[in-house]
């Protein structure tokens, strides 16, 4: 027994020893040289493997989008520019666009990219294991004319057909090493996967073959941290330096000399979506009594710490398409009561919000929406429900009255706004039809100007009728060290890191 | 003593079969679909059903369930969907974190609740009796989260003693090992020496109050003889029970800790794989996991019969 003590001691002796031995040398400092050519960044969601072809999920493409190209890139300013197409052309009818490819891009594994390639990608994004692949549904032809240039046509014209060579999914892939992109991803982009540790980081070198400007940094490190003060605390011992930040930290770093934030409106709109089928809220007065019963300035600062852009319609303030609804439904809790009472509810009545509990911004919002509409009499009992509960019964069973979600990612309106098809089999739709016009006419809208019309109609027909309540654009925020410089939001769920650099 | 052991295996297998079942039937009960959970709220029914049946998920439940089955009795864990990696190789990836907290945090366990619940067992009453029991207190209070931020906060962004977050493996710098797990394995530790101190105070009180104690005194032997080798002896089954489930426990996965000190330890592979449904990874984990806690409590039981041969006695039915 007295060895088992003495060997407990020892052992406990060595552990303090080597913590203290090595106070030394603190970790936290870099090698200092005129100009980092490091980066560490905090994410806090896991990449869903590194093949662009084979998962839906943000975290994903944030990183592919630096290892794989597409045809063309979306700036920060939704204007489409040329990626691994020099050029491209669209047919007088609008239905077959032919793109001329650079001919000086090589894959990481040297060998060098085609129109062949392009193809293979395109049949790959389209095939049945492709998540993405009824988006491309329309494209009924793909078509290598010689090495350089490549040739789509659809089916139904479809106006907003450029756009869709921007998103991430549609990255160009090499054949050979098609089988096991997930973990050994080979792309043509600005930086090649150095090392994946999962769940722990991962980190990109670059790629100094790349066609382009070479990216300034050599590695990107993307430190994987799922708390939110845990992250804080890496960023403000120097340890990381960018940070996705939430609304509750940004008074931790926006008045400090030795960071920078930056933010700006995501594509994406927050939404109380409400199920038209139920008996009571398939009255349009009710629900308009309930839009106007809502604090949306409320809202966005429980759920943004007021980050956020308030929205009367389903598109976000930053889309070219986007027409303001917002005094169409002004806050007034008075003429929200006669309203409730002209409906026949004057005593209020039950509802429940369904709330996916891995989204806070969600839960706070709805739980600021309950509050609100309980004024006027209306009693909101609130379940909160794992991501894939609420997939499962929400989104694709339709088993709820209301819910708070955030609706994403789109560079054509189009996309955003189809949902509201009287025909459309979405947890929530327009059932009375007034839009499914004006949606089919868009699309075959060649004229953009014309275009945006339309759409405006839709966003005031939608604001008007309210199939859902719309709260608020939130924003995207990152914070940075002083010194990082050249990091860009996008409007699709995309980090380019080509562009960053230290300052000297 | 071998035979013992080997019926102990036999049962194991039992066990793990139908754990497997368990596992298995409930992610089909509960809802969420992994091919849901790839689409997201941008897809359309069509979607998900193409996907669902692309993933191979739309197969009757039994031939899912044989398939995997039968895969494992290939020693083949299966890949999961989500990292695209094989089920063995996430495994032994976040072993080592895992285990190096939990054994680093059962030594600081077992050493404080040693020495603190032999201390107040023998000076019963004395301040520093009251001492250790109000410790036992405030340890199982705390929780674990809480602290871990304090200890994030304190000693890693103002003494900055410690790094804040993240995991750096034993063979790329042992410093640079011992501090990653250092907060991690000292909060864990706080849960845990409470329970084990509480046990060992009463065990060792009970053991004080035994006759060949006072046989022991009369006999004229020293203090630390007494309470070392005689007290101590009887009083370690019921602790060394304690230790094996709570190394268990640990072993398993420490899902808060490891989130907060950012450690790709086995606690938040298993919440991924529930968060994305991701059956294959989720099946391997849970089968891992209980073949380890079946393995410990086996061990500590075979440890026990060394101790205490009645024990043994007991097993062979005399």
């Amino acid at each position: 027994m007295k060895r088992i003590i003495a060997f407990l001691l020892a052992a406990v002796m060595l552990f303090s020893m080597a913590a203290c031995s090595n106070q030394e040398n603190t970790p936290n400092e870099q090698p200092e040289t005129s100009a980092k050519t490091a980066l560490t960044m905090g994410y806090t969601t896991e990449p869903e493997g590194l093949d662009p072809q084979r998962t839906a999920a943000a975290s994903t493409f944030s990183v592919t989008n630096n290892i794989y190209d597409t045809l063309v890139s979306v700036t920060s300013d939704w204007e489409i520019i040329p990626r691994l197409a020099k050029e491209w052309n669209v047919s007088e009818n609008g239905m077959e666009i032919t793109f001329t490819l650079r001919d000086d891009v090589y894959f990481h594994n040297g060998r060098q990219m085609t129109a062949k390639d392009v193809e293979y990608s395109f049949n790959r994004l389209k095939d049945a294991e492709s998540p993405k692949a009824k988006d491309y549904e329309n494209i009924v032809k793909i078509e290598a004319v010689d090495d350089y240039n490549i040739k789509f046509t659809t089916e139904t014209l479809d106006v907003e057909l450029l756009k869709r060579f921007a998103y991430p999914w549609t990255a160009i892939v090499p054949e050979e090493a098609a089988d096991n992109l997930k973990t050994a991803p080979v792309g043509t982009g600005a930086f090649k996967l150095k090392e994946w540790n999962p769940q722990q980081d991962l980190t990109l070198e670059r790629n100094d073959n790349y066609f382009g400007e070479k990216a300034k940094l050599e590695t990107v490190k993307l430190v994987l941290i799922p708390d939110a003060t845990s992250m804080m605390a890496s960023f403000q011992v120097g340890d990381l330096d960018i940070i996705p930040l939430t609304g509750d930290q940004v008074t931790m770093v926006e008045n400090n000399d030795t960071y920078q934030v930056i933010s700006e409106p995501m594509n994406a709109v927050q939404i109380l979506s409400i199920n038209t089928d139920n008996e009571i809220l398939k009255n349009e007065k009710v629900r308009q009594a309930m839009a106007i019963a809502i604090n949306k300035d409320e809202v966005i600062e429980a759920s943004m710490f007021g980050y956020g852009d308030k929205i009367g319609s389903h598109l976000p303030p930053t889309s070219p398409d986007y027409y303001d609804t917002n005094d169409m439904i002004e806050y007034n809790p008075e003429k929200a009561k006669e309203l409730l009472k002209e409906a026949g509810y004057e005593n209020g009545f039950d509802i429940n919000m369904t709330l996916p509990k891995n989204y806070q911004l969600h839960v706070d919002a709805g739980q600021v929406i309950a509050d609100q509409l309980g004024k006027i009499g209306i009693n909101v009992n609130i379940e909160i429900v794992e991501w894939g509960t609420w997939l499962s019964d929400v989104y694709t069973a339709k088993k709820f009255d209301t819910t708070v979600v955030g609706h994403t990612g789109r560079l054509d309106s189009y996309a955003f706004l189809a949902r509201y098809k009287s025909d459309s089999n979405d947890y929530i739709s327009l059932k009375t039809g007034e839009v499914d016009q004006l949606l089919s006419d868009a699309l075959k809208e060649l004229d953009e100007n014309k275009r945006t019309e339309i759409y405006k109609q839709i966003q005031v027909i939608l604001a008007e009728k309210l199939p859902a309540i719309y709260l608020q654009t939130p924003r995207t925020m990152l914070a940075l060290q002083k010194d990082v410089q050249g990091m860009e939001i996008f409007p699709i769920d995309v980090y380019d890191f080509s562009t960053v650099s230290f300052a000297e | 003593m071998l035979r013992y052991v080997l019926d102990r295996v036999k049962s194991s297998v039992v066990v793990l079969l139908v754990v497997s079942i368990i596992t298995f039937a409930v992610l089909m009960i509960i809802p969420g679909d992994p091919a849901q959970l790839i689409l997201g709220t941008e897809a359309t029914t069509e979607m998900v059903e193409e996907l669902h049946a692309a993933m191979g998920l739309d197969r009757p439940l039994y031939q899912q369930y044989l398939g995997w089955l039968n895969d494992l009795l290939h020693l083949d864990m299966g890949t999961s969907y989500v990292y695209g990696e094989s089920v063995k190789s996430l495994i032994t990836g976040s072993l080592p974190v895992t285990l190096s907290i939990s054994v680093f945090a059962m030594i600081i366990a077992v050493f404080f609740a040693f020495l603190f619940g032999m201390l107040s067992a023998i000076k019963k009453n004395s301040i520093i009796d009251y001492f250790s029991r109000s410790i036992m207190q405030l340890g199982t209070a705390i929780p674990s989260f809480w602290i871990g931020m304090v200890f994030i906060v304190y000693f890693g962004l103002k003494l900055k003693l410690f790094p804040v977050s993240g995991f750096v493996p034993f063979s790329d710098d042992f410093g640079g090992f011992i501090k990653s797990i250092t907060l991690p394995s000292v909060v864990l530790a706080i849960g845990e020496t409470g329970t084990l101190l509480r046990i060992v105070r009463s065990s060792m009180l009970d053991s004080l109050n035994q006759d060949y104690m006072d046989m022991a005194k009369v006999k004229g032997l020293g203090a630390r003889k007494i309470y070392i080798k005689y007290a101590l002896r009887g009083a370690l089954i019921a602790p060394l029970t304690i230790i094996g489930m709570q190394f268990a426990k640990l072993a398993g996965g420490t899902v808060v800790v490891e989130t907060i000190f950012s450690l790709p330890g086995l606690g938040r592979l298993v919440l991924g794989a529930v968060e994305h449904r991701d059956i294959v990874l989720l099946q391997g984990l849970v089968m891992f996991i209980t073949a380890m806690v079946i393995f410990i409590t086996l061990a500590v039981d075979v440890l026990i019969m060394f101790i205490n041969p009645r024990i043994k006695s007991f097993q062979r039915g005399e």
